[in-house]
């Protein structure tokens, strides 16, 4: 549903001149309906999806691996030659190191420079935004300094927080805003706290509106949920597995930040998908028939013991990949599984790749 | 119906012994799986238990007969479960309606209670603060423990990474019932006005200055409304904290081979062991099996059989790259036994799963 770009990062006035696509063609509202409209060649580097807003918030189910997602995000855009800025919300250690760089904190830090071609260089920065220093930078912010902002800040965020429910995440949030609203970066990619969490971390303006009459906390929550609700400014990109309950609390978050908070939607990224194998359908000794291939007893009976398992792990995931099909209308991105346990700075780059290849649109 | 199971294993003596046993571990390891598996085995295996799950997925929640939607904690029991008078029940954490119970059981009067129920402050504590849903599992976990209704609770807690939020949750409401800010805002009205504490002062400045004055009278009188119930909270997360370090407490570490996930585990594993709880078990689940290797095997580069030795080569990779990142788990374990649990060939969303899964655990 994404029409394509060409391989430069988007200036934020270019991006304006795109189709736009309206929310209800996208949405994940319409259940198996088409998706509707044209899509284009990609002949470029970048998707275009990457550069429809100024910041993608990454959001998953714990060990869907929405962090590695996140920091591959940022290695696409970079390579287009942006400046990016990825945050991580509860301050994964391992992202920095991932990319290169030192283990994140709360200072803004050059992770890694990539070379983007005959454009010049893009870049990663990261970073973490504990909700201490938000709290600091917001009574800055607010003209409460000196003596009474020491006194704030010995008084604990926690007892202001307990006072206050959410006030931790809308900090956050609210200097996100910031940083977007300064032109921080071309590219700010949020990784989310899980799912579960993701939801609370999303909904904390909206829920402080309810509870919040006027004063700074209701403006910083107007204007944060005004930022969530801009596809322009803001968008959600939702990483999940082709697995049972993965999937399904996918498609409870797509519906929940979609219709709570009118965030607008990038598309589904469905991580660690087997690449599938037609030659798995036959028999081992089928398959060897067929192409008059001698195998010992042991190898093939070592070949029919990760078919067995192989077959059946397939279809699973064929069947959670359609269930998702039929139940968001968004594009769809399949990520392959890398095989190894520990995923390093190679598998990042691959990961990169093919979070490049055209966009498939859904039924 | 399923076969009972008869334990043998080191966790099935951890089962047959334990009066609770809390399940622990990183997002997406299938933590809450594994904690309704354990407590089939310990149903079959004569016990009276019950399984409490924080957020379960929706298929595994109704597997176990919970109605997600229903809005009411009392557990019930799961059909075809149990063997020698063993049974099992479960139930899905309702904090906001554990958190009513626990005030209308404190507050003394039907006006008391009713206060604190409707004010604002109050409503969005007991429904949005993630701190507040941890004590209230805790809290549940006592009532149940109380009712002496069951041989073992089996208590599943949320996904976190470094420390386990839950365990520390009575220690830190205590810690909050302690606090100056707390002691001065629940302190009778006249002597509140005199208050010159600084730190107090400058909060009620503050969040009068940040969220406007509702918010905090609101606040205060729902500090003010809980001080009579000071003594008996403190009394319980005493109770709580006691439980959970009794030697009939057992604590059950659920990792995976990923990476990622060991890293946090041992985080986990040391928050257990340095809050004085006993890791009695490690549970390493979601191992893919590795298969036999093949012996100068043919190099199909084209059709069926290609397939199926790329297979074979990407599984056998990634299972013996998890075996690598195992070790690793096997350090931190402390002594404590390790139960490896492979990926079955299909995720566990029932029953008949469920019973699978526990057979594997107490083999």
């Amino acid at each position: 549903m994404l029409a394509a770009s060409g391989p430069c990062f988007q200036t934020r006035g270019a991006r304006r001149g795109f189709p736009d696509v309206s929310r209800d063609e996208r949405g994940a509202r319409r259940h198996g309906q088409a998706a509707g409209g044209a899509r284009g060649t990609l002949t470029g580097v970048q998707p275009a999806w990457v550069t429809d807003a100024t910041v993608i918030v990454v959001a998953g189910k714990g060990g869907v691996g929405s962090s590695t997602v996140s920091a591959a995000l940022a290695v696409v855009a970079a390579r287009s030659g942006a400046d990016v800025l990825l945050i991580s919300v509860d301050g994964r250690p391992g992202i920095g190191p991932l990319l290169g760089g030192a283990p994140l904190d709360r200072e803004d830090r050059v992770l890694r420079t990539v070379p983007a071609g005959g454009k010049g260089s893009g870049r990663i920065r990261g970073r973490t935004i504990p909700p201490q220093q938000a709290f600091a930078d917001y009574l800055e912010l607010k003209g409460i300094s000196g003596v009474l902002r020491k006194a704030a800040t010995a008084v604990s965020l926690d007892s202001i927080a307990a006072a206050t429910p959410g006030l931790e995440h809308l900090l956050v949030l609210g200097k996100i805003k910031e940083l977007e609203r300064d032109h921080a970066a071309d590219l700010i990619v949020v990784d989310a706290p899980p799912a579960g969490h993701a939801a609370a971390f999303l909904r904390s303006a909206s829920a402080l509106q309810d509870v919040v009459a006027n004063g700074p906390v209701r403006v910083q929550a107007d204007e944060v949920a005004e930022m969530l609700a801009d596809r322009g400014r803001c968008q959600a990109l939702l990483v999940t597995l082709a697995e049972e309950t993965p999937v399904n609390e996918a498609i409870e978050l797509a519906y929940d930040v979609e219709e709570s908070l009118g965030l607008a939607l990038a598309p589904l990224v469905v991580n660690s998908c087997w690449p599938d194998r037609d030659g798995l359908m036959l028999t081992v000794a089928a398959a060897a028939k067929a192409q008059g291939a001698k195998l010992s007893a042991a190898n093939r009976a070592a070949l029919e013991a990760s078919a067995d398992f192989g077959r059946s792990r397939l279809a699973g995931q064929r069947r959670q990949l359609s269930r998702l099909q039929h139940a968001l209308a968004l594009p769809r991105i399949v990520l392959p599984r890398f095989p190894t346990a520990d995923f390093g700075a190679a598998e990042l780059e691959l990961m990169a790749d093919a979070l490049c290849v055209p966009v498939a649109v859904q039924r | 119906m399923m076969t009972a199971i008869e334990p043998t294993g080191r966790l099935a003596d951890v089962l047959s012994t334990a009066k609770v046993l809390v399940t622990c571990g990183p997002g997406g390891v299938g933590k809450t799986t594994c904690a309704a598996a354990l407590g089939i085995a310990a149903a079959d295996a004569g016990r009276r238990v019950v399984v409490m799950t924080v957020d379960p997925a929706r298929r595994l929640a109704d597997a176990l007969g919970i109605d997600v939607d229903a809005k009411k904690s009392e557990p019930h029991e799961v059909v075809g479960v149990g063997a020698g008078g063993g049974a099992l029940f479960a139930l899905m954490l309702d904090a906001e309606a554990t958190f009513d119970r626990m005030i209308v059981e404190r507050a003394g009067d039907a006006d008391k209670a009713a206060k604190i129920l409707a004010n604002p402050v109050y409503r969005s504590i007991a429904g949005s603060l993630a701190g507040a849903q941890d004590y209230m599992a805790v809290e549940r976990l006592h009532q149940l423990h109380d009712s002496g209704a069951y041989d073992l609770l089996i208590i599943d807690t949320p996904p976190s990474r470094d420390a386990i939020d839950l365990l520390e949750a009575p220690d830190r409401l205590v810690r909050f019932l302690g606090h100056p800010i707390y002691r001065a805002l629940t302190a009778p009205s006249r002597s509140f006005a005199r208050v010159t504490n600084a730190g107090t002062s400058a909060f009620v400045w503050i969040v009068r200055r940040l969220a406007g004055p509702r918010l905090v009278e609101d606040t205060i009188e729902f500090f003010r409304s809980l001080s009579g119930m000071e003594q008996g909270l403190r009394q319980r997360a005493a109770d709580v904290a006691a439980l959970l370090r009794d030697d009939s407490a057992a604590f059950v570490l659920v990792s995976s081979p990923r990476a990622e996930a060991i890293d946090e585990s041992v985080h986990l594993a040391n928050a257990v062991v340095d809050g004085d709880f006993s890791l009695d078990s490690v549970v390493i689940n979601l191992v893919h099996p590795l298969p036999p290797p093949l012996v100068g095997a043919p190099d199909a580069v084209e059709g069926p059989l290609a397939d199926h030795i790329a297979y074979h080569r990407e599984l056998a990779a990634l299972a013996s790259s998890e075996r690598e990142q195992m070790i690793g788990l096997i350090a931190i374990a402390d002594g404590a036994p390790i139960t490896e649990v492979p990926l079955l060939d299909d995720d566990v969303h029932d029953l008949e799963g469920l019973g699978r899964l526990a057979a594997l655990l107490v083999r």
